[in-house]
C-alpha cells in the first residue's frame, strides 16, 4: 500500500527523485569534520526562532505603553511564557554564534574559494538579513537599551547624502522612536524570519549545485563521497545534542547573562543611559563605528566590515586550494583576525576612553588590513610554498585548475573569433 | 603572537575594574520560602509606602506560601488580584521627593551587579562627618535611610539590618523571577534527558559510520 502510494505520487511530484538526489544520493566528502555542523545548527536555530516567535506574538503588544508589560506578562502568567521567552532571547545570541562559526570555518578552509563563490555571497545575504531582523527584535522589549540603540542606529543613516534627515524620519515613522517605530519593526520582525527562510533555500540550491567543500581543500574522487543520508543526517543530529545541552544551560540557568540589566528598565526617552552598548555580536562592528571620528566615514567603516567578507573570492589570490589547510601564513593571518575581532569587541564594550579609541582605531586598521593585504601576502605566500614543496594531490590539483582556467579562456577566444 | 596575548590577557584583567567603581558586597539570597515570606513582611513596612510592586499581584503572595492573614492584612479592602501599588501618588511623591519612586518588581534585574547591588545600597547609607547622610552606591539617590544602617551604632543592630535587607532583596528577586526555581527544577530534568539523548546518538552515529570500510 505505501508503495502505491509513493508510486501515485511520483507521477505527479518528483518525491522519490527528490529525497534521492538531495538526501540519500547526496554525495557529501567522508572527511568532513564537526565544523561542517554548524550549517546544519543554523537551520535549527532559525527554526526555533521562529516556532518560539510566533508564539510570542499571540501574547506580545506592538505599543509604547503596553509592549515592556505585555513582556512581563509573557514571563509571570503566560503558561511557560518563561521558557518562550528566554529561548527567543537566548536563541538570537545562539544564531549569531553558531553563524559566526559557520563563517569562520569557511574562511579557514577557503570554501569561498571558486566554485563557491555565489554560495558564499548568498551567506552574506543572509547575515545581513539575520542582523536587520534582530536589531528590529531588540526594540520590541520596549526597554531602555532596545530604546537607545534603536535611536543610535537609526541615527546612523543621517550620513546618507542629501537626504540623511529625511531617511530617518521616514525609517522611524516619526521625529524620535515612538509607537510608529515599535509597530513597523515588529511587522518586519515578523516578515523577515520568512525571507530568511527563503533565501536559505537559495543558499541550499547554490549548496548542492557545488556540493560541500572539504578539510583538505582538495575535490575528493567519487570513492571519498559518501550518501548525506545516513551518515551527515545521524552526525549532525548528534551535534545537534550537544548543542541543545549548551543553549539549555543557558535557558534554564543563565538567561539573565545575555540580557542588559538596563532593558529591565522601561524605554524612557528623557533618560540617556550611562553607556550604550549594542548586544555582544554586533559590538567588534560598533567598535569599528565608533573608532572613526567623522559620523559618514564612521557609518562607511562599518557597512564596509560586515560587506569584507563578500570580496574574499577576490582578495585570495593563492591558487594553492584548501584555506588555512597547506597555507602556514594565512593560518596565521586566519588566527590573528580572530584575535583582533577579540579586541574589537571588548573596545566596542567599554565606554569610550582615549586610550580604548587608541586601541579600537589599530584593531579597525588591523581588521581592514587583514582583507586588504591579503591579495599581496596571498601571492608572496604560494611563491614562498612552491619553492617549498607541496604534496603531489596539492600540486596535481593546481595545474589541473590552471588547465581549466586556459581551456576556458581559449574556448573563449575561439568564440569571440568565430563572432 | 605572544605580545597579543599579553595584551588581551590584561584587557580580561582590567573589565573587573571599569564594571562599578564602588565595590559592592556579595549577597547570596535565599529562595527557601521563610526566608522571602520574611522578606515580604520587611519590604511591606520599610519600602511599599512609597514604593509599588506593580508587576506582583496579592494573590501571588498567597500562591507562593506566604501566610494569607498577612496577605490580607497587607491588602486592605484592596481586591486579591489588585498589583502591589503604593500608597503613595506620585504628585505627593514629586512634592515630598522630587522624584517618582522606581517600582521594584524587577529592581535586582534592573543592575548591574543584581541582587548585590540593591544589598550593598540599602546598607551603603552613612552619615558624612559634617552630619549629612550619604549614599556612595548611588550618590544621587533621593530615598531615605530606611533600613536604619546610617544610625545604627552597636554591632548587635547592624547585624539585625543586614539580616533584614537580606531578607528583602530575596523577596525581590523572587518577585522580580517568579519562576526562577521552576526553571532550574525542568532544567535538570531537561539537561539529564539530553545527556541521555546525545549519549544514545553517539552510539547511533559509530554504528552507522562503523558500515563504512
Amino acid at each position: 500500500m505505501p508503495g502505491r502510494i509513493i508510486k501515485w505520487i511520483d507521477q505527479r511530484f518528483p518525491l522519490t527523485s527528490f529525497v534521492k538526489h538531495e538526501l540519500t544520493d547526496y554525495p557529501t566528502p567522508r572527511n568532513l569534520s564537526y565544523w561542517w555542523n554548524f550549517g546544519f545548527l543554523a537551520g535549527v536555530v532559525l527554526m526555533l526562532q521562529v516556532v518560539t516567535g510566533i508564539f510570542l506574538a499571540m501574547h506580545y503588544r506592538a505599543d509604547i505603553s503596553l509592549s515592556f508589560d505585555s513582556i512581563q506578562h509573557i514571563m509571570r502568567e503566560v503558561n511557560y511564557g518563561w521558557l518562550l521567552r528566554y529561548m527567543h532571547a537566548t536563541g538570537a545570541s545562539a544564531f549569531f554564534f553558531v553563524i559566526f562559526v559557520h563563517m569562520a570555518r569557511t574562511l579557514y578552509y577557503g570554501s569561498y574559494r571558486a566554485p563557491r563563490e555565489l554560495l558564499w555571497w548568498t551567506g552574506q545575504g543572509l547575515l545581513l538579513l539575520l542582523m536587520a531582523t534582530a536589531f528590529m527584535g531588540y526594540l520590541l522589549p520596549w526597554g531602555q537599551m532596545s530604546y537607545w540603540g534603536a535611536t543610535v542606529i537609526t541615527n546612523l543613516f543621517q550620513a546618507t547624502p542629501f537626504f540623511g534627515d529625511q531617511i530617518v524620519i521616514w525609517l522611524r515613522g516619526d521625529y524620535t522612536v515612538g509607537d510608529a517605530t515599535l509597530t513597523r519593526f515588529f511587522a518586519l520582525h515578523y516578515l523577515f524570519p520568512f525571507i530568511i527562510i527563503g533565501a536559505v533555500v537559495i543558499h541550499l540550491v547554490a549548496l548542492h549545485t557545488v556540493k560541500s567543500s572539504n578539510p583538505s581543500g582538495i575535490n575528493l574522487a567519487a570513492k571519498d563521497n559518501i550518501p548525506f543520508h545516513p551518515y551527515f543526517t545521524i552526525k549532525d543530529l548528534y551535534g545537534l545534542g550537544w548543542f541543545l545541552i549548551v543553549y539549555s544551560v543557558f535557558v534554564f540557568f543563565l538567561p539573565d547573562s545575555l540580557i542588559e540589566p538596563a532593558n529591565n528598565i522601561p524605554a524612557n526617552p528623557m533618560q540617556t543611559p550611562n553607556h550604550i552598548v549594542p548586544e555582544w555580536y554586533f559590538l567588534p562592528f560598533y567598535a569599528i563605528l565608533r573608532s572613526v571620528p567623522n559620523l559618514v566615514g564612521g557609518v562607511v567603516a562599518m557597512g564596509l566590515s560586515v560587506m569584507m567578507f563578500a570580496f574574499m573570492p577576490f582578495l585570495d589570490r593563492s591558487r594553492i586550494p584548501g584555506g588555512a589547510h597547506f597555507r602556514p601564513i594565512y593560518r596565521l593571518q586566519f588566527y590573528l583576525f580572530l584575535l583582533d575581532m577579540l579586541v574589537l569587541g571588548y573596545v566596542g564594550y567599554t565606554p569610550p576612553t582615549n586610550q580604548t579609541l587608541l586601541i579600537g582605531q589599530i584593531a579597525t586598521l588591523c581588521y581592514f588590513g587583514s582583507f586588504l593585504l591579503i591579495p599581496f601576502i596571498s601571492r608572496i605566500e604560494e611563491r614562498w610554498l612552491v619553492r617549498r614543496g607541496l604534496p603531489p594531490a596539492v600540486i596535481a590539483l593546481m595545474e589541473s585548475e590552471a588547465l581549466t582556467i586556459e581551456q576556458r579562456r581559449l574556448q573563449h577566444r575561439r568564440r569571440g573569433e568565430q563572432a | 603572537m605572544n605580545a597579543l596575548v599579553r595584551v588581551l590577557v590584561l584587557c580580561c584583567f582590567s573589565i573587573g575594574a571599569w564594571a562599578n567603581e564602588v565595590p559592592l558586597e556579595k549577597v547570596s539570597v535565599a529562595t527557601d520560602a521563610i526566608t522571602i515570606s520574611r522578606g515580604a513582611e520587611d519590604l511591606m513596612n520599610d519600602c511599599h509606602s512609597c514604593h509599588t510592586l506593580k508587576y506582583i499581584r496579592y494573590r501571588d503572595l498567597v500562591t507562593f506560601g506566604i501566610d494569607k492573614q498577612k496577605v490580607d492584612a497587607w491588602r486592605g479592602d484592596q481586591p486579591m488580584d489588585s498589583p502591589l501599588l503604593g500608597q503613595l501618588s506620585d504628585a505627593d511623591a514629586m512634592q515630598s521627593f522630587g522624584i517618582v519612586p522606581p517600582d521594584l518588581s524587577l529592581m535586582v534585574k534592573a543592575r548591574d551587579g543584581g541582587p548585590s547591588y540593591v544589598y550593598s545600597y540599602l546598607l551603603a547609607y552613612h552619615n558624612s562627618p559634617d552630619g549629612v547622610l550619604e549614599n556612595p552606591v548611588y550618590p544621587a539617590t533621593k530615598m531615605p535611610d530606611a533600613l536604619g544602617i546610617a544610625s545604627a551604632s552597636d554591632a548587635a543592630q547592624r547585624t539585625e539590618i543586614q539580616g533584614r535587607a537580606r531578607d528583602i532583596v530575596s523577596f525581590m528577586t523572587w518577585a522580580a523571577d517568579p519562576h526562577d526555581a521552576e526553571r532550574k527544577r525542568l532544567g535538570y530534568y531537561v539537561l539529564g534527558y539530553l545527556i541521555v539523548l546525545t549519549t544514545l546518538l553517539y552510539f547511533v552515529k559509530n554504528q552507522v559510520w562503523g558500515r563504512l570500510k
